[in-house]
C-alpha cells in the first residue's frame, strides 16, 4: 500500500478523467513540499524534540559586534548624533574592557613598589609588636 | 567543537562536532545544512569563525551581496513609482513601497527620483521572492534610515571590509571622525554613501576608504595617520 502510495505517475496519465482524485492528491503533495522546503528556515516544536540539530539562518550582524553603518562625526547632521547614543555605549563599553585588560598587568608592574612599602609598614609594626612581646621572654 | 576553526575553509568542506545549545545552532554566510544530519556544509570559501555559545560563519573576500533579513543597506533607485525599484547589489532588484517611509500617506509621499539613494532595512529576503525594504522601525519611527542626500559620494567596497569598518574595535572611522567633518552611511551590501562639509574632504575619506582596504587590521592604524596629517 505504502509504495502504492509513493508510485510516480506521468502527466499523462493523470490527465485521463478517472484519475482526477489522483491527481488532486499529488499536486497537494508537491505544494507540501513546495511550502516545507519555503519554510525550512523555520524551527517547529516537533524538528526541536527529534534530537537533531536544528539550524537558525542569521546575518552577519548577528555573528560579530558590529555598529550601525549610519553616522555622522563634528555636527554635519545632528539628527544622526542624536540617534548615536548607541554608538558611543559600544565604544565605552569596548574601551573599558581594553582599559581593563592593560591594567590587569600594568597594575601588578606599576603598583607593585606600593604594595612593597605599604608591606615594609605593616611587617615593622607587626614586628614591633612581636618585641614587645618578646621582650619578657628576654630574661 | 570542530577542530578546524580560524582555519582556511573551502566550498564542499564538512565541519562536524559542532558546538549546541538546546538544539540549536546559528549559522551564519558562507554555510548550509548538510544532507547529512548535525553537519554543516561549507559553501564560501574563506576563515571559519566560531562565537560562543553556538553561532557559527565563514569570512573570506566577498563582493557579492546576499540579502538578509534585518540587514541595514544603501541602495540606489532603478525605477521610481509607487513601489520603487531598488538595487542593493543582490542578484534581484529590491523593491520598497513610498507608503514605508515615516509620516508617509497616499497624498503625501517623498519625492524620489531615479538614481536617489536611500538607506534602508531589509524586511524581507526569502530565495523565491524580491528583497523588500522599509525606511521605517517597527513603531514607524524612521530613526536612521530613509532618503540620503544629493551631495553625497556612494562607492563600492568588499563586503568584509564592511565588516571591519562596523567593528566595535576599529579605530579607523574614529580616527576619520576627529579630523574630518562628515557624515557616512555604510550598507551591508558594500556600498558606502559618504557626505562632506567640503569635496576634496570626500575625496580624501574615499582615498582613505580604499587605501585601508587592503591594509591588515593593526596597519590600518597607520594608513590613517597617512591621511591625517
Amino acid at each position: 500500500m505504502e509504495q502504492k502510495k509513493n508510485a510516480k505517475l506521468s502527466r499523462a496519465v493523470l490527465e485521463m478523467k478517472f484519475m482526477k482524485k489522483t491527481k488532486e492528491r499529488v499536486e497537494k503533495e508537491k505544494d507540501d513540499a513546495e511550502g516545507e522546503a519555503m519554510y525550512a528556515n523555520e524551527i517547529t516544536e516537533a524538528m526541536r524534540k527529534s534530537g537533531n540539530i536544528n539550524f537558525t539562518e542569521v546575518g552577519i550582524f548577528t555573528c560579530k559586534d558590529l555598529i550601525e553603518g549610519r553616522l555622522s562625526f563634528n555636527g554635519m547632521n545632528p539628527e544622526i548624533e542624536k540617534l548615536m547614543n548607541d554608538y558611543h555605549q559600544k565604544l565605552i563599553k569596548t574601551d573599558k574592557v581594553r582599559e581593563t585588560e592593560i591594567s590587569d598587568v600594568e597594575m601588578a608592574n606599576a603598583y607593585s613598589s606600593t604594595v612593597n612599602t605599604m608591606g615594609k609598614k605593616f611587617e615593622t609594626k607587626r614586628n614591633r609588636k612581636k618585641n614587645k612581646f618578646l621582650k619578657p621572654s628576654d630574661d | 567543537m570542530p577542530e578546524n576553526i580560524g582555519e582556511f575553509v573551502f566550498p564542499g568542506d564538512v565541519v562536524r562536532d559542532l558546538k549546541v545549545v538546546n538544539g540549536v545552532i546559528l549559522r551564519g554566510p558562507g554555510l548550509h545544512s548538510h544532507e547529512e544530519p548535525n553537519c554543516l556544509l561549507v559553501t564560501r570559501a574563506g576563515k571559519l569563525c566560531f562565537k560562543p555559545p553556538n553561532v557559527y560563519w565563514v569570512e573570506g573576500h566577498f563582493k557579492r551581496y546576499y540579502p538578509k533579513k534585518g540587514d541595514l543597506v544603501v541602495g540606489i533607485i532603478k525605477k521610481s513609482g509607487n513601489v520603487c525599484k531598488v538595487d542593493i547589489g543582490s542578484s534581484e532588484v529590491a523593491s520598497l513601497s513610498l507608503l514605508s517611509f515615516e509620516g508617509a500617506t497616499k497624498k503625501q509621499k517623498p519625492d524620489l527620483q531615479v538614481g536617489d539613494v536611500v538607506y534602508a532595512k531589509l524586511l524581507s529576503a526569502h530565495r523565491e521572492m524580491e528583497p523588500e525594504l522599509v525606511c521605517v522601525d517597527s513603531y514607524y519611527k524612521a530613526g536612521k534610515l530613509g532618503p540620503l542626500s544629493n551631495d553625497g559620494f556612494v562607492m563600492n567596497v568588499s563586503l568584509n571590509f564592511v565588516n571591519r569598518i562596523l567593528d566595535v574595535n576599529s579605530l579607523l572611522l574614529r580616527a576619520l571622525g576627529q579630523k574630518y567633518v562628515f557624515e557616512i552611511a555604510v550598507g551591508m551590501n558594500g556600498k558606502v554613501w559618504i557626505n562632506g562639509q567640503r569635496t576634496i574632504d570626500v575625496l580624501n575619506l574615499m582615498n582613505a576608504l580604499l587605501a585601508a582596504e587592503r591594509e591588515s587590521n593593526s596597519n590600518i592604524v597607520n594608513v590613517c595617520r597617512r591621511y591625517l596629517t
